[in-house]
Formats: C-alpha cells, structure tokens, sequence
C-alpha cells in the first residue's frame, strides 16, 4: 500500500499513520493477515524514526486493529473491531435532540446508562 | 526546450543503443576465458592421448561401471564443441540482450562457468582412465563430478563482479502527459511498499530439490547432494521480492537480500500497467531476461509494474496494486527531472 507523511501538517506523524492503516482495512486495501513493513523498513522510507511507526503500531494494536507477533511483526488482525458508525450517527442524534430539550450531559447520560442497564 | 512525445508511442531517449559497446566489450573477455578454459582442459585431455584406453568409458548411468565407450579424441572434440556451444549462447545473449548491467554479469558469469564446466567434465571423465588398457571397469567419482559443478561458480562470480555497471544515464525526455501520477504535496513523503510473491516458483522449487535428492540416494551418489543444495540456495534466493517505490525509484529486492536492483527515479522514461505471463515472455519464473533485454522479476502470471528506463533499458515486477506503484513512480521520475 502507498504511505503518506505530511510533516507540516496538524496531525502528529504517529496519528497519520494509524489513519492510513484504518482506512486501508476499511476499503479492503488491508486484508485480514496481510502484514504490514517492518517498522525498521517504513521508518527508513518515510524518513520517520522508528519509535514514531512502532507507537503506530502499538496504538493500533491496542485499538485491535492489527497483531503484533515477535519476530513476525504487525499482521491485520482477522478481527476487526466492531463498525462504529452506526453507533456514532445515533449519538449525533442523540446529542442534537438532547440539545433541543435542554438536557445537561449529565442527565443525557444517565439516561443513556439506564437504557443500557434495562 | 521540451517537448510532449505523442501518446501511445514507447518512450524512448537520447542513447538507447550506448549500451551495446559494453555489451560487447564485456561479452569478449567473458567468450575468451570461457572457451580459454575450455580449450585448456582440452589440451591437458590431449597430452594424455598416449596414455588412455582406445576405447575409453564415456557414460555411466548409475550402476557404477561405465555404459558407453567412445575414442579420446572424440571425447575431447565432444566436450570442447560443448563447451564453444554454451560459450556462443551466452555470448549471444549478453550481446544481444545485455541493455541492463545484470543481464551481462548473468551472461558473463555463464559463459565462464559453461566453459569450466565442460572442460572439467573432460578431465575427471578422461584422469581415472590414465595408463589403463581396458576402460571396462572404470569409475566415476561422484565426489568429482560435484566438484565439476560447483568448482566453475568461482570464476563465474569473479566473471560477473569484473562486469562493469550501467553508467548513471539520466532520462532527457519528459514523463509522457498521459502516464498516470499520483498527487503529492509539497514535503510530503510518500512511500509504496509490497511483496512481490506467489506463482508455481514454490511448488517447482520443492518438486525438484526432492527428486534431485531422491535420485541421489536411489544412486548413491552422495556427491550429487550438492544439486538440491544449489537449487535450494536459488529457491530462497528467488521466491519473494520486497519491491519500493519511493521519491528515489524503484527498489526490487529478494527477501534473502539478493538478488535485488535500484531504478533511480531520474532514470525512469515511464511506469505502466502491463499483464505479464512469465512461461511465455521470460520462459520460466524467478530473475529473467526476455526478448529485447527487459530484466523480469517474475514470479506469477498476471499483473505486472513495467519500467521504462534510459538506455534502452526495461523492467518489470509481477506485483499486485501496480497502477499506484507506477502513478507514484511517475511522479518521483517527473520530480527528478
């Protein structure tokens, strides 16, 4: 895949990264299992440090995005985590008609907490 | 002054033919030490002539005594003719398709190596039969026809790093308008990277280090074990290639570390799109050399990233998602001029 490093621009270089992985495996660029370069070898060809790919790397393990493996590197993971935009567009909604009723945060979300518990 | 070549014609440049005088050059030296080898061996088999049998062994096919018998002289005639056959095909192809520096340390290395070879095939042949009337029960060292094989690899590879490199040629002609580019921003830094893998390469790979292995010791001829070791070595060194694409060109190299290439984007005419059948085009996978000299990294059939480039030289690299590889490699090349 092609990787893209802006230094001017206002995202960190590390957060850049981590966007093009998501995006990536979410048009199908990245499969499941694909392996991603060698940090060593990215870091060289975007003239990055390596710590900058590896925290990357990290972050998108921890979000379960890829697998990190001694020896083997980063793999998409076969998993991916669950589609959140569904989730995301309810909230705005939600938002807006908690606004619209003059709920304070905290009211809206104890509403949400006890529609989560019924 | 520029100006934009047509559409649809082959970029071309200002020296595409520059390289047939190296070519030449490196294919003569390469053609003497080849058949000077050769030649060499013939004259020590000749200097035994009064020594050896009549009638001296010239096959075995296994069983450890020989099978087929014919005249010295006719063994000499025979090996050396092979030797001056190889050493002429290979010269043909350095000069006729050396545009690109690997494809004469590839000729070179093999005219020298053919030559080696069938001169030393002559002499371990010819050496046990010394002073012999009946050649009947005569042996064939297994540990010496292995020796045979392996020990031309040296002055191959010294044939092969006297080869000169291709000059740095800059490509004059400007990227054709119509070739696709990618957008970059200024001071972005931009990278492709994939692997180029996948094709028959493993199974043929595993298929003949076996059977090499199996006929081995079906014969016992444990000497000949250094076959599969040879084939295994080539196999590592040709089933993956990581291929770059970057602001400095295109980078194509086994994952072993060799053998690997740099195509520096100041180089390059144009990058295409091409469907690549690796059989018909380079006759078989792995690092190929085709018609009209394109160096071929080509390890499964279909889509493939085509590298024009000064000189007369072209490559290509059988790689998924090449339309982006060669978008951004036209637009590193545009950057460079």
């Amino acid at each position: 895949m092609m990787w893209r490093i802006d230094p001017g621009g206002d995202e960190p270089l590390y957060a850049q990264l981590v966007t093009q992985v998501r995006l990536a495996v979410a048009h199908g660029e990245l499969r499941p299992g694909e392996r991603l370069p060698a940090a060593r070898e990215l870091a060289a060809s975007l003239d990055l440090n390596m710590h900058t790919v590896l925290r990357a790397y990290q972050l998108l393990r921890d979000d379960g995005v890829v697998e990190l493996r001694r020896g083997r590197g980063a793999m998409v993971a076969a998993r991916q985590p669950a589609d959140l935009t569904a989730v995301e567009r309810a909230i705005a909604d939600l938002v807006d008609a908690a606004r619209r009723a003059h709920l304070s945060t905290e009211t809206t979300t104890t509403l949400v907490k006890e529609a989560m518990h019924r | 002054m520029t100006s934009t070549p047509p559409t649809g014609t082959r970029p071309t440049d200002g020296a595409p033919e520059a390289w047939r005088g190296r070519a030449r050059r490196a294919m003569t030296w390469a053609s003497a030490a080849g058949a000077a080898l050769a030649l060499a061996a013939a004259a020590v088999a000749w200097s035994w002539s009064g020594e050896l049998p009549a009638e001296a062994a010239s096959h075995w096919s296994g069983s450890g005594v020989p099978d087929g018998f014919s005249t010295p002289s006719s063994l000499v005639l025979l090996c050396t003719a092979l030797a001056l056959g190889l050493v002429a095909l290979f010269c043909a192809i350095g000069t006729l398709a050396g545009s690109a520096a690997s494809t004469r340390r590839i000729a070179a290395a093999g005219s020298v190596w053919s030559g080696g070879f069938a001169g030393g095939l002559l002499l371990v042949t010819l050496a046990p039969q010394r002073g012999l009337d009946d050649a009947s029960q005569v042996g064939l060292s297994a540990g010496a026809m292995a020796l045979v094989l392996v020990a031309p690899l040296v002055p191959a590879v010294v044939a092969a790093m006297l080869v000169p490199g291709d000059p740095v040629l800059a490509a004059a002609a400007p990227v054709p308008s119509d070739a696709p580019r990618v957008a970059v921003r200024d001071g972005e830094r931009v990278v492709w990277l994939r692997r180029a893998t996948g094709g028959p390469g493993l199974a043929v790979g595993a298929v003949s280090i076996l059977v090499t292995v199996a006929l081995a010791v079906v014969t016992q001829t444990w000497g000949m074990l250094v076959v599969p070791v040879l084939l295994a070595g080539l196999f590592v060194a040709m089933f993956a290639f990581s291929v770059r694409v970057d602001g400095s060109g295109l980078t194509v190299r086994s994952v072993a570390g060799w053998p690997g290439t740099h195509v520096p984007a100041a180089e390059v005419l144009a990058a295409s799109v091409v469907h690549v059948s690796p059989f018909r085009e380079f006759g078989g996978w792995g690092w190929r050399v085709g018609s009209g000299g394109r160096v071929g990294v080509v390890l499964r059939q279909g889509e493939g990233l085509l590298v024009e480039r000064s000189g007369g030289r072209s490559l290509v690299v059988t790689v998924d998602d090449a339309a982006t590889a060669a978008a951004l490699l036209n637009t590193a090349a545009e950057r460079a001029r």
